[in-house]
């Protein structure tokens, strides 16, 4: 009990001394049994009657009773206990902590409840789970530790790359799925700094959702930073310093076994086209792209916070300075971040109060999944760095870059696009949020918040003359893309509490306005001056591409909302819960501006009844059941209406304005709802040494945002994605959260956290009952229909070719067929349409990349001073579409060993990979659909805590040491580099927000190996 | 008093933002009222005939289509979508279906956007009139592409906004032809004799269409047709000073981006301009029938003709080296074609390449020549006379061989060319191709395999005149296409997309 809380405490409860009635008069000191310091507002009351007070500074208490009279000490945080008088006249108490209850404030939308309160599904993170090892991003830190919720890089271990939460499956089609963020109250915020995050709160269920009405379909993660508390002056810093290496390379052929294969390949191919072979001469090179391109990289994490305040004012105030080193050559991330959050008691009534934080990062990239702007993945390093010709070196004999002119598509050298490439990215974060709140009666409050917040990314792109393939023909090629979002938002509650009997009834009632603007350009041109003006050299290039209307564009967004709660709890038994939200977004059509989001939610605390009151075993038992509606509007602005756009046309080497329609109008365009049914049961055994949750729930999300691909092409509309309320998408699952403290010793502990989520994604309803088909694939493979969307079925399945082995000559097998000019050691796939052709009907679904579960398993030891912690991370079920392969088994670039040794040659038969240069052309077939299982140690760390008594004298309260590793083991079948894949295409259908387009692997960004040195002072 | 100033500070922010909720878009179009003056109107038309650049039209996927389906082209390369159009197994599901449908249909939508929103523009008849005739033009040229690949077709004459043409049945071949005409005819009165580029339409394209569409519909036999393609053709000739349209004296000019808008021979071309615009916007044509592995093209040697089509063209006729690529520059030698693949590279070829697209792309060409400037003709005058004398050969006409042989004429001339390694050279005239006396129709139509080689023509030719059953067997340049099926290759399938959208479209 140090003096801190003590402070905290004294400011929290001033004593309030009643009147003591006749009898006796018991006085004594309360202390904490951890530290034996006193606790100062400890409730001691008298069971059965009015009669209470609480202690003072000094922990003292003084009351009036009766012999027999039990006394009840409790305070939030330790554990209650009750005492009956006899007859001494100084009783001194000593409480316990109750670990269980520690975590029991849980911020929900407009407030906060006790957590064995709660009747809806929610997951909390603790602040030391979001700092056990360095994240960029502090949503990264929930992968594995909280029920439900899924997260992914979107590109591998890229620095500053996005992140993606899922909340329970993907409700949505079109529609983001990103689940709402709030800061601190403020909604559709940025997420802090790790270091300045109090807790993280995951709403999941509709009854805990619903408040947030049509965009809290997607879960909710209500973020709280840390504030200040008043009393001494706090000042801590955490560092750490990782160095980072590529888990994983691919096992590619050398120079020499490279040539033999491409005279093997050039052999086979000439056997289907007729023509003669010309042969492939070994080069004067022998070169492994990949450790060109690679590097050691590192990452550094700097925070430093100042915390403190009087009873007037409380304040917090943090510094964070994060920087990387890519483990590819010259990709690195730096950011500094501030955060600022100021508390001040006005008067008794009015507190006021203000969030500000910035922050501002740049990025300096290599391009990975290449976006499609340089043709046959020309820009894309790390898949350059499988294809490439290991004959070459980087430099050819002019001293220019080589390029891939031998074999396949003309490309520039991995290592020349890597280094010579400029793609910058600068990021301005900015938040401030200001509130105040008034106690207008006893129960009564009103509450009021205005915010601000807004984003400004710039980003750069440049590719130089001496890109010989892509750029030197056009004399380079410059790119500037600025985007500006501005949100402003204003909401204002009213909070009543009252005690009817032995009910307690709170109200809640609101009215909530945001405005969001979002505002950019990109400007694109080739002829620039100099190389060395970079992307600035943008002003001085000769030939400015012109878009389609898309390039500078104008959003804004209103959302106006009225919402309301009740919560009446009875007997510390029964729970009801009811909350309403009714919504306007200026985004959905005439005919649908308004929506109403209503939910409502029961709890019963089992264990509070008589019959369990007393059992030993059973210290907690709840049950919750909740029903409600949430919504998903986040389509874009103007969607509803009919346009006209402008496109690109030239007439006599004059520009000239030109416009096409480019969608009709759509007046009922409106909001997606989810109709959730939660059930769950939280149970504490032995004095809560066992947690553990369980969660079942059904979300049937209906009028599903869909392109209706029931509009014939013919209508002529440049936009033929119309977005019109048409799917239906459902998710089940099950979610198991447990907690045990297996040995609570003074001088070793352990605990074990264990996460299991099971979602299963399918789509119940789609456009009059068509399939729905995306591209996955980059768009020089030259295919397309790579997912599917089929009623009945799970949302994203692989669609492609049956892969039936390999042919060896002579009849087909019955069933099969093989692409045209099939022969011996071409692959042979299942002949869909009896046609005895494979053509693109042949396609069928061949594989499934949605994981049937997902789990976290925490291990903590503690023994003394050192403490351990083992981090697993697992995936079990979904599937990976390996196009890295698809493009190294296509016969025009490098390939693996793997698929080199194994290949059908006439004197090896016995084997399922096609013969090199066979008769396909990077076919989509379920040749290459691997199981994506895995189980990861994601983080092992291992921290020393120093003895007050030595760090004293530096003038430290806490100085802790600790070694930690990253992504050490990973368990998995999947043959390629990395099975958390997330290749999001060039082909135009996928995004980083995709939800129907998963599971393939394509030139990611490695997910890295990392070792880590971290500090933590507190002064 | 300290507590009501901050509830009524309160207040005030609480009462901050009340709205209507209704969207004000600043920065988009409005199709409602959009059309107020002819400018708005010619926004419309350029916008409908730009669509015919992009790579899903003539940029690639339909000109490529329609040189893999005739007997000139053959497939190097073996993508799916384009082995089904070389060995006609063409399925609902070929993106080079779906995406020319696709676009073409953008391409009359905003035709139909323009002619509708002339209504609402106040202007006398003769100054509006020259201006929509621009967009009947256009609807009349995609729909007349669509016609020849699919046959019935839904036919659309003003934009679509009720959701129930989505079950609307194909308009019949017959009907959509009789539109085209109406359209063309409506073109032809309207439309000035001459025009600033020939990438706008004038009324000279209108009739040399009219003459083509006359032509396809006398199909191998009508009588009617023929004669009224013989004398819409004669129209364009006899006027052709008014019209300001000739033949160019060099063949070679007909493929050079540099000189090509200067010369009198285009009669209506397409506006490729020096950008690479978004969506593909742009020609991908020239790098598809390029070598692979030299020095200069960097091409990716798809499209690319067969031993036998090239020897059946006179290697004096200077046609053939105009039409062919037969050197290169590999490593810095230049070798003949037959050396091609010592580049090393496993997708060349030893074998002539296609030279129209690839040798005078312009100067904004980029990397492997995409995104020529190169305003590629769609029709010439060289092809109006080849209608008037295969029209002619069919009514009788006397004159019909006199057209015929001022084409040949021409070829004779020789002019500025290249060789390997792309060094200008000035080819002598010839006596290669010598006049012809008197012809046959096959001598037209074998006329215009060499004058038009490559430009996306012989398709529709073998299709109009039924030669598949001929070009196709073994005695065919590409030697026989065991798959090709009379009964039912001629037609393009529909898109299996759009039937699975209305599967009233049947064809």
């Amino acid at each position: 009990m140090n003096l801190k809380i003590k402070l905290t405490l004294l400011t929290l409860f001033s004593s309030v001394m009643l009147f003591a009635q006749s009898g006796i008069t018991i006085k004594g000191t309360v202390v904490s049994a951890t530290d034996n310091v006193p606790i100062p507002g400890v409730n001691v009351i008298v069971q059965n009657s009015t009669n209470g007070t609480t202690t003072d500074f000094d922990g003292n208490y003084q009351i009036s009773v009766k012999k027999g009279d039990v006394i009840q000490f409790s305070y939030i945080g330790f554990v209650t206990k009750s005492i009956t008088i006899g007859d001494q006249s100084t009783l001194n108490v000593s409480l316990s902590e109750d670990l269980a209850e520690l975590e029991e404030i849980v911020v929900v939308g407009y407030g906060a409840r006790k957590k064995s309160d709660l009747t809806g599904s929610v997951s909390a993170v603790k602040a030391d789970e979001l700092t056990a090892f360095p994240v960029l991003d502090a949503e990264q830190a929930l992968q594995g530790r909280a029920a439900g919720v899924n997260v992914q890089s979107n590109n591998g271990g890229e620095p500053g790359a996005p992140i993606s939460v899922r909340i329970r499956g993907n409700t949505s089609i079109n529609a983001s799925s990103a689940p709402l963020i709030v800061v601190d109250g403020f909604v559709g915020a940025s997420m802090p700094q790790p270091g300045d995050i109090q807790s993280i709160q995951v709403l999941k269920d509709a009854s805990a959702t619903a408040i947030y009405g049509s965009q809290g379909a997607n879960g909710v993660v209500m973020v709280t930073t840390k504030k200040g508390r008043s009393g001494k002056i706090n000042i801590e810093v955490n560092s750490n310093y990782s160095i980072q290496s590529t888990a994983n390379k691919l096992d590619l052929l050398n120079a020499d076994d490279f040539t033999d294969y491409q005279n093997a390949v050039r052999q086979n191919v000439a056997l289907t086209n007729g023509n003669t072979p010309t042969p492939y001469v070994r080069g004067d090179f022998d070169t492994d792209w990949q450790d060109l391109i690679y590097r050691t990289g590192n990452t550094q994490n700097h925070q430093l916070s100042v915390s403190g305040g009087s009873e007037k004012m409380k304040f917090y105030l943090s510094g964070t300075y994060f920087q990387q080193d890519g483990v590819l050559i010259n990709s690195d991330y730096e950011r500094v971040s501030v955060l600022a959050n100021l508390d001040a008691q006005v008067t008794d009534k009015l507190q006021l109060g203000a969030n500000l934080t910035t922050n501002v990062s740049q990025k300096a990239g290599v391009t990975t999944q290449s976006n499609g702007s340089v043709t046959v993945g020309g820009d894309d390093v790390v898949s350059l760095a499988m294809r490439f010709d290991p004959n070459k070196g980087i430099y050819d004999a002019n001293g220019n870059f080589s390029t891939n002119d031998l074999i396949g598509d003309p490309v520039d050298n991995p290592w020349a696009v890597a280094t010579q490439r400029d793609d910058d990215t600068e990021i301005e974060n900015f938040r401030a949020n200001f509130f105040a709140n008034y106690d207008i009666l006893e129960g009564l409050t009103f509450k009021t918040t205005f915010g601000l917040s807004s984003r400004n990314t710039f980003r750069g792109i440049y590719m130089p003359r001496t890109l010989i393939v892509t750029a030197s023909g056009v004399n380079g090629r410059a790119i500037i893309d600025e985007d500006k979002t501005n949100s402003v938002l204003t909401e204002s509650y009213l909070t009543y509490n009252k005690e009817i009997g032995k009910g307690i009834l709170t109200l809640l009632g609101g009215y909530s306005f945001q405005k969001t603007t979002n505002k950019g350009s990109y400007s694109e041109g080739t002829g620039t001056i100099r190389d060395s003006f970079s992307y600035y050299g943008l002003y001085t290039a000769t030939n400015l591409i012109n878009g389609e209307g898309g390039d500078i564009y104008f959003n804004e967004r209103e959302i106006q909302s009225f919402f309301g709660r009740v919560n009446f709890d009875y007997d510390d038994k029964y729970l009801f819960t009811a909350t309403v939200r009714r919504d306007g977004s200026s985004s959905f059509a005439a005919n649908e501006k308004y929506a109403t989001f209503p939910s409502a939610a029961l709890g019963w605390k089992v264990s509070n009844e008589d019959f369990l009151k007393d059992n030993n075993v059973i210290s907690n038992l709840k049950l919750r059941g909740s029903y409600g509606v949430t919504g998903t509007q986040s389509i874009p602005a103007y969607q509803s209406l009919a346009i006209l756009s402008s496109l690109y046309a030239s007439s006599n080497g004059e520009t000239v304005a030109a416009v096409t329609p480019f969608q009709n109008a759509n007046p009922n365009l409106k909001w997606e709802s989810s109709y959730q049914t939660n059930v769950g049961l939280d149970l504490g055994l032995l004095n809560n040494a066992i947690s553990l949750s369980l969660d079942y729930y059904n979300i049937d999300t209906k009028d599903v945002l869909m392109v209706d691909n029931s509009i014939p092409d013919y209508f002529g509309l440049l936009n033929s994605n119309i977005i019109t309320n048409a799917g239906e998408i459902n998710n089940k699952g099950f979610e198991i959260s447990l907690n045990t403290r297996n040995i609570s010793k003074e001088d070793f502990s352990w605990t074990t956290d264990f996460v299991f989520s099971k979602n299963k994604n399918t789509a119940t309803k789609l456009i009059n009952g068509d399939d729905y088909f995306r591209n996955g694939a980059p768009s020089y493979f030259s295919v397309n229909n790579t997912s599917l969307l089929r009623e009945g079925e799970e949302v994203g399945l692989f669609w492609g070719f049956d892969y039936a082995g390999v042919y060896q000559g002579g009849d087909l097998p019955a069933g099969t067929a093989t692409l045209p000019n099939g022969v011996a050691g071409d692959p042979l796939f299942y002949d869909i349409d009896e046609s005895g052709d494979i053509t693109n009907d042949d396609r069928t679904i061949i594989g499934n990349p949605n994981p049937d579960f997902t789990w976290g398993l925490t291990n903590t030891f503690t023994y003394k001073n050192i403490d351990l912690n083992i981090f697993f991370q697992g995936s079990e079920g979904g599937q990976i579409f390996n196009m890295t392969n698809v493009q190294l088994n296509n016969g025009d670039a490098n390939t693996t060993y793997d698929y080199y040794n194994s290949a059908w040659t006439a004197t090896n038969t016995n084997t399922n990979q096609p013969r090199v240069g066979n008769n396909s052309s990077r076919e989509m077939s379920s040749r290459f659909v691997e199981d994506g299982s895995y189980v990861r140690l994601k983080n092992l760390a291992i921290g020393y805590t120093f003895d007050t008594s030595i760090i004293e004298k530096l003038g430290m309260e806490r100085l802790r040491l600790s070694v930690s590793g990253q992504n050490l083991l990973t368990f998995t079948d999947y043959s390629g580099l990395d099975p958390e894949v997330n290749y999001f295409g060039s082909a135009g259908d996928n995004n980083t927000s995709s939800n129907t387009v998963k599971g393939f692997d394509f030139g990611n960004y490695p997910t890295v190996r990392s070792f880590t040195f971290s500090l933590s002072a507190k002064f | 008093m300290n507590t009501y100033k901050y509830i009524l500070l309160f207040m005030g922010i609480a009462l901050m933002g009340c709205s209507d909720l209704e969207e004000s878009p600043i920065a988009l179009l409005d199709p409602d009222g959009y059309f107020q003056t002819t400018e708005d109107l010619q926004a419309g038309i350029d916008g409908s005939l730009t669509h015919a650049i992009n790579e899903e039209i003539w940029g690639r996927k339909l000109s490529i289509a329609l040189m893999l389906r005739s007997d000139m082209v053959n497939l190097q390369s073996s993508q799916t979508r384009r082995v089904e159009m070389n060995t006609h197994t063409i399925t609902g599901d070929n993106e080079m279906v779906y995406d020319p449908w696709k676009r073409i249909y953008l391409g009359i939508s905003a035709a139909n956007t323009v002619i509708q929103g002339a209504n609402g523009v106040n202007e006398e008849e003769s100054v509006l009139n020259p201006i929509v005739a621009q967009a009947y033009f256009a609807r009349a040229f995609y729909y007349f592409h669509l016609v020849r690949l699919f046959g019935d077709v839904p036919y659309f004459d003003e934009p679509i906004s009720d959701i129930s043409a989505k079950s609307v049945s194909c308009t019949p071949e017959a009907e959509v032809y009789a539109n085209i005409i109406s359209d063309l005819e409506f073109a032809e009165e309207w439309l000035p004799n001459t025009v600033s580029t020939r990438a706008k339409p004038s009324k000279a394209a209108a009739k040399s269409y009219l003459a083509l569409v006359y032509l396809t519909m006398a199909g191998t036999s009508d009588a009617t047709y023929f004669q009224m393609a013989y004398d819409k053709a004669k129209e364009v000739i006899t006027n052709k000073g008014t019209y300001d349209i000739d033949l160019d004296p060099d063949f070679q000019t007909l493929f050079n981006a540099n000189l090509i808008d200067a010369s009198k021979e285009p009669i209506f071309a397409l506006d490729y301009n020096n950008v690479e615009a978004p969506n593909n916007a742009y020609d991908q044509t020239a790098p598809m029938t390029g070598i692979r592995g030299d020095d200069d093209d960097q091409g990716w040697s798809v499209a690319v003709p067969t031993m036998a089509v090239y020897d059946s063209f006179d290697p004096d006729d200077y046609r053939t080296r105009v039409s062919f690529q037969t050197e290169a520059t590999i490593g810095g030698t230049t070798v003949d074609y037959t050396n091609f693949t010592i580049s090393g590279h496993g997708d060349a070829a030893n074998q002539p390449y296609i030279a129209k697209y690839t040798r005078y792309p312009g100067p904004y060409a980029r990397g492997n020549k995409r995104a020529t400037s190169h305003n590629y003709s769609m029709i010439r005058y060289a092809e109006v006379l080849l209608i008037a004398a295969e029209a002619g050969v069919e009514i009788g006409a006397a004159d019909a061989v006199d057209f015929l042989n001022e084409v040949r004429e021409r070829a004779r001339n020789g002019g500025n060319s290249t060789n390997g390694g792309y060094v200008e050279e000035t080819v002598p005239a010839s006596s290669v191709p010598a006049d012809l006396t008197s012809i046959t129709v096959d001598d037209v139509l074998e006329e215009r395999r060499i004058e038009l080689a490559f430009e996306g023509k012989r398709w529709y030719d073998i299709k109009r005149r039924q030669l598949g059953d001929v070009v196709f067997s073994a005695s065919g340049y590409e030697g026989d296409k065991p798959d090709w099926n009379a009964s039912e290759d001629y037609d393009t399938p529909i898109p299996q997309d759009e039937i699975d959208r209305n599967p009233n479209l049947t064809n």
